[in-house]
């Protein structure tokens, strides 16, 4: 019988999922989690099956991200920055250094052929995450899709508060003194990549470096984070689903 | 002389049953005559409690319970053993705080020194003058004259005479009470160890507050012979798979029983701890021949916590336990704010990095709020072991 292995990496903000079959993506599938991070990936889980066209008893499901613990289905759980070392590994072969972005944390992780040498996350805080992105983009009255598009002319202002609560008074100060989005949007990712490269100062950060996490595709994050790195910083189409394919490949 | 307080609080009939009972066990020392000291750190000398047949206790807090409370008078960045340690002294809602008689502090860290000025207005407080340093001959002589001060203060205080004899007496009691703690805890040194870290913490956490010499070393021995018996025969409550960690850093117990319980849920196990619960305090034996006085300056003084400059005694005990205890990675503690072991955490790092041992540090507070962050770490850290 061919291997089936599902991972499934729930996290603050969004479900991922993804099913392998023989080592090879054969589904994927998110969705917000949501409320309950239980019930959502069990929708995340029966999607996969019907997208491949599986049996449940044929599979080996492995639950990674905060909402691990509540996923009663999963026949394992990992932690996250395993699994997305792992999963790294997988996207980008012999990556050295992963910078995750997700939703309630940020990570830099530092890898050797898949396995873990040190980690660095944020603290309780929602600064340099996915989370204080998304309430800047609130506060501008646009989604994340339009936030994208603002950071395309990779204009910028200053953003001094890393602090999402202090950080949304202050971008009320600067849409009234006429600051326009496009360079608001600019300082707010300023802010968060300010925040990640705190935590890779603590890492050895070494070429090659993959961005992972639900931003990953934010090309106008990538070129500051580059910047600042001092590194070329790549992204795969996968690379949300890192973990995913990591918490897979445990199967 | 002072007045001993013998009198419950005003607060009493609000408490719950077991404390309560908390306040009645003490209640009953002081009924029989027993003058009770609280103090605060390891570098406490309690042979000289011991000497005048005093009950000591420690008074360092861990629970939140009290913090709120103690930020009305306190800044809330400072460290929460600090915060709640103060709490629990103006709420009336530690038995040992409320029935102590005689509190004694030491300059250690700053949040602590500032924070004794506030409760001497509470409490009848002494306070050690401790060097930050351990090799100079004035800094020997410094702490060998605050021990001087501090007997002479709890002879006035107490009514008592210390007695040389007495001293060597207690210094005895001590080393007893320090090797069969260290025997308990060195039976971790077996692979599979016997007991897990939680229940070594808990042990040695306990231990503490136990008055009575004679029934606290008699329930160590038979402790330990408990656990070797079941180990004998062939109870394993810890896999021989578990990946061996060392905790370090501030000290453990209460509500920071967290940590060791993160750490152990992700199928590791803790085997020592080189902090002011475990082995800093019970690894070496006080002279027992000379003059007592200058042999309990001396044992103190030289305990390696992060508030020594340098500090080259805390990475002797680190290095070796490493090696004496098989040891796959470690964990350092530090509480919020914590200046002093935040900073050497760097240098604990590159030390273990040179032996080869994986690290990682935890911050952490006495809320409960970050177990899910705890975890992931803990988790992530036993996973890359």
């Amino acid at each position: 019988m061919e291997k089936i292995a599902v991972g499934i990496d729930c996290g603050s903000a969004a479900c991922k999922g993804v099913l392998l079959k023989e080592n090879l993506v054969a589904a994927t599938c998110v969705k917000p989690t949501g409320w309950s991070p239980r019930d959502t990936a069990k929708a995340v889980y029966q999607e996969l099956m019907e997208q491949a066209g599986i049996l449940e008893e044929e599979t080996c499901v492995v639950a990674t991200g905060y909402g691990r613990v509540g996923i009663d289905f999963a026949h394992k759980r990992i932690t996250e920055i395993t699994c997305h070392a792992l999963g790294a590994d997988y996207l980008l072969p012999k990556v050295h250094t992963i910078i995750d972005i997700g939703g309630q944390d940020s990570k830099v992780i530092s890898v050797e052929s898949g396995k873990v040498i040190s980690f660095q996350m944020n603290d309780k805080c929602a600064a340099g995450t996915g989370r204080f992105l998304e309430m800047s983009a609130h506060r501008m009255g646009v989604d994340l899709n339009e936030f994208k598009k603002l950071l395309e002319e990779g204009k910028c202002c200053s953003l001094s508060s890393m602090c999402a609560v202090f950080a949304d008074s202050e971008i009320v100060s600067l849409l009234a003194a006429g600051k326009s989005r496009e360079e608001i949007a600019g300082g707010i990712v300023q802010s968060v990549v300010q925040r990640v490269m705190a935590l890779a100062g603590r890492v050895f950060v070494e070429s090659p470096i993959l961005l992972t996490g639900g931003l990953a595709d934010f090309e106008g994050m990538r070129k500051v984070l580059e910047q600042q790195v001092g590194h070329p910083i790549h992204v795969s189409q996968l690379s949300r689903y890192a973990g995913a394919i990591g918490a897979a490949l445990k199967a | 002389m002072i007045q001993m307080k013998k009198e419950l609080p005003q607060v009493f009939d609000s408490f719950a049953e077991a404390r309560k009972n908390g306040f009645l066990a003490v209640k009953k020392i002081k009924d029989s005559g027993k003058g009770v000291v609280g103090q605060f750190c390891t570098y406490t000398p309690l042979e000289i409690f011991m000497a005048a047949d005093l009950v000591s206790v420690s008074l360092c807090s861990t629970s939140d319970e009290t913090i709120p409370e103690a930020e009305k008078d306190l800044p809330s960045n400072l460290c929460p053993l600090i915060k709640s340690s103060y709490g629990f002294a103006v709420t009336d809602k530690c038995p040992y705080m409320y029935f102590a008689d005689l509190v004694v502090g030491e300059t250690t860290c700053d949040g602590k020194v500032k924070m004794y000025e506030l409760l001497a207005k509470k409490k009848n407080l002494h306070i050690l003058q401790l060097p930050r340093n351990q090799f100079t001959t004035e800094a020997k002589a410094l702490w060998k004259s605050e021990l001087i001060r501090l007997k002479e203060r709890v002879e006035k205080d107490f009514g008592v005479t210390i007695t040389d004899d007495n001293l060597v007496d207690a210094i005895k009691k001590r080393n007893v009470e320090r090797r069969l703690l260290k025997e308990l805890y060195e039976l971790s040194t077996m692979c599979p160890p016997p007991i897990t870290g939680l229940r070594q913490l808990q042990i040695l956490f306990g231990s503490q507050f136990k008055f009575d010499w004679q029934e606290k070393t008699d329930e160590i021995r038979s402790a330990i012979k408990n656990i070797k018996e079941a180990y004998e025969a062939g109870e394993r409550p810890v896999s021989e798979d578990a990946p061996r960690i060392l905790i370090t850093g501030c000290p453990m117990g209460g509500v920071t029983e967290k940590v060791v319980k993160v750490i152990e849920e992700a199928g590791a196990v803790v085997v020592a701890y080189e902090n002011c619960t475990g082995a800093k305090q019970m690894d070496r034996q006080c002279r027992e021949e000379g003059d007592p006085l200058t042999n309990i300056a001396d044992h103190y003084l030289q305990i390696g916590c992060s508030i020594m400059t340098p500090n080259p005694n805390r990475f002797e005990l680190l290095g070796r336990l490493c090696e004496q205890f098989h040891v796959n990675g470690v964990v350092e503690m530090t509480l919020q704010a914590c200046h002093t072991y935040a900073v050497e955490s760097y240098t604990v790092k590159t030390f273990l990095k040179e032996k080869n041992i994986p690290y990682l540090q935890l911050e952490t507070d006495y809320s409960t709020a970050d177990i899910g962050q705890l975890s992931t770490r803990a988790g992530a850290f036993v996973e890359m072991l």
